[in-house]
């Protein structure tokens, strides 16, 4: 079960996407996720799907890799289709009992799958392309004009950046701790409400005290090498906005026009 | 010992991590509708907020939504109001703790807690969540549909008293009640813990 969790899902690769500057690449994702709800009628979302497809072609990452990111909300997907075929009022093609099918039904269906799957294959395009390292610096960089006004923007992202890095290991510890109490007789998957919480007390107690453990060896060796915070720290890769960068801001910016503009027309 | 600033930023860190490892274990409670999730990952804030201080338990929130977010797995509007419901929950719980920092205060804080999540619950969902969620499918059938389960169902705003506030309030209920079974254990080692030579 704790097996089929994907979080680093990044593809690696030395593509133009891949070394696209990954703060720019935050920004314009946010960006294309408004597209998205503005988008109306065939003509915008061809262009759309053009525009999404070009960019999977230009990130080198495999189409098959791409769908893949679609597989956990399939459950969703296909809720959402069967409540907008059957449940749209309008003109009725097929009827039994309770369940109409009609023109309007179809036509938000096919609409709300297209913007479901253009939406999580426009923004999973970003963890592909962009290591966790390198989203977490991203994030930071996008923060800094909350750090002038107090907020503790480098050390959120540094609580980031351990996170990210624990989390296999506690995956691990997770899924070790649970084999160990199963072989006890603990149960973890059955029961009613109360008797399942119950039985997360002794999955959470061992683990949060290896936790504990680990951060303070952590703690340790991070006071060790002088950590002091944010400030006066310098970087081992300073990324700064490149040209490469407003390029493909421009072209976005520009794609997202003619899509609009289309939108208006058709 | 005393807790440094490096102690408190690494282990609000690893129990962000724990809390994003709790939050793909999340299971769908019987009797509501499938969106409502119910997961232990609130727990790890909670003990942050009470073991280290109110503001770095919002902190494991803000990091386990985050990371949540690169995982894509639901969208972006479900790790906001995770987010906001669960800020709601932990930091009074934690400041009353703080203030009053007895076993009847932390049941306090908690119990307050709870009732904060419920009120924050009605007003996300009100405004962020079920908004976002009716871009995708038509408000009115889901309405339609609550309406045959539960008859006292009529609109929106019935829909999240009746359908997401008791939901809300049971998750508080169960979170406090863990907390108050493992936080005791717990707190000596987060506090005194045997630093390795």
């Amino acid at each position: 079960m704790l097996k089929d969790i994907t979080l680093g899902q990044h593809f690696p690769g030395n593509s133009v996407l891949h070394r696209l500057d990954a703060m720019i690449k935050i920004i314009l994702s946010m960006l294309y996720l408004v597209l998205i709800f503005l988008v109306k009628g065939f003509v915008g979302y061809g262009l759309l799907a053009i525009f999404v497809f070009c960019i999977i072609l230009l990130s080198t990452v495999p189409i098959k890799f791409v769908l893949k990111g679609l597989k956990p909300l399939l459950i969703f997907i296909i809720f959402t289709a069967i409540l907008n075929l059957f449940m749209t009022s309008g003109t009725v093609i097929w009827q039994w009992s309770f369940l109409k099918l009609t023109y309007e039904g179809i036509y938000f269906a096919v609409f709300m799958i297209l913007r479901i799957v253009f939406l999580v294959l426009g923004t999973s395009l970003l963890t592909y392309t962009t290591s966790p390292i390198a989203l977490t610096d991203g994030i930071e960089r996008f923060l800094t004009p909350f750090a002038k006004i107090g907020a503790p923007t480098h050390e959120l992202a540094m609580m980031m950046s351990i996170a990210l890095r624990f989390i296999p290991t506690l995956l691990e510890e997770t899924d070790k701790i649970m084999k160990a109490q199963m072989a006890r007789g603990a149960d973890f998957e059955s029961g009613n409400l109360i008797k399942r919480a119950r039985a997360l007390i002794p999955l959470l107690v061992p683990l949060f005290i290896s936790a504990f453990r680990r951060a303070d060896e952590l703690a340790i060796a991070m006071e060790c090498r002088c950590y002091q915070g944010g400030k006066n720290r310098t970087r081992l890769n300073v990324v700064k906005v490149g040209k490469i960068d407003i390029i493909a801001s421009l072209v976005f910016l520009l794609c997202a026009a003619v899509i609009l503009t289309a939108n208006l027309a058709g | 010992m005393e807790k440094s600033k490096i102690r408190k930023i690494t282990i609000t860190a690893v129990l962000s991590a724990i809390s994003a490892v709790l939050m793909f274990l999340e299971t769908p409670l019987p009797g509501f509708p499938p969106f409502l999730q119910i997961d232990a990952s609130d727990l790890p804030a909670i003990i942050c907020a009470f073991g280290i201080g109110p503001i770095w338990g919002v902190a494991v929130g803000l990091i386990k939504n985050s990371v949540h977010m690169l995982a894509t797995k639901t969208m972006v509007a479900g790790e906001i109001a995770n987010f906001l419901i669960g800020a709601s929950f932990v930091l009074p719980a934690g400041i009353i703790y703080k203030k009053n920092h007895t076993k009847k205060g932390a049941l306090l804080g908690l119990v307050i807690g709870t009732v904060t999540m419920a009120l924050a619950g009605v007003l996300t969902n009100l405004y962020i969540t079920l908004p976002f969620y009716s871009k995708m499918m038509p408000m009115d059938t889901i309405i339609e549909i609550s309406n045959k389960v539960n008859p006292y169902i009529k609109d929106v705003m019935t829909l999240t008293l009746y359908g997401i506030t008791p939901f809300n309030i049971l998750k508080g209920i169960l979170l406090s009640a863990i907390t108050m079974l493992i936080y005791k254990p717990l707190s000596p080692i987060l506090h005194y813990s045997k630093r390795p030579c």
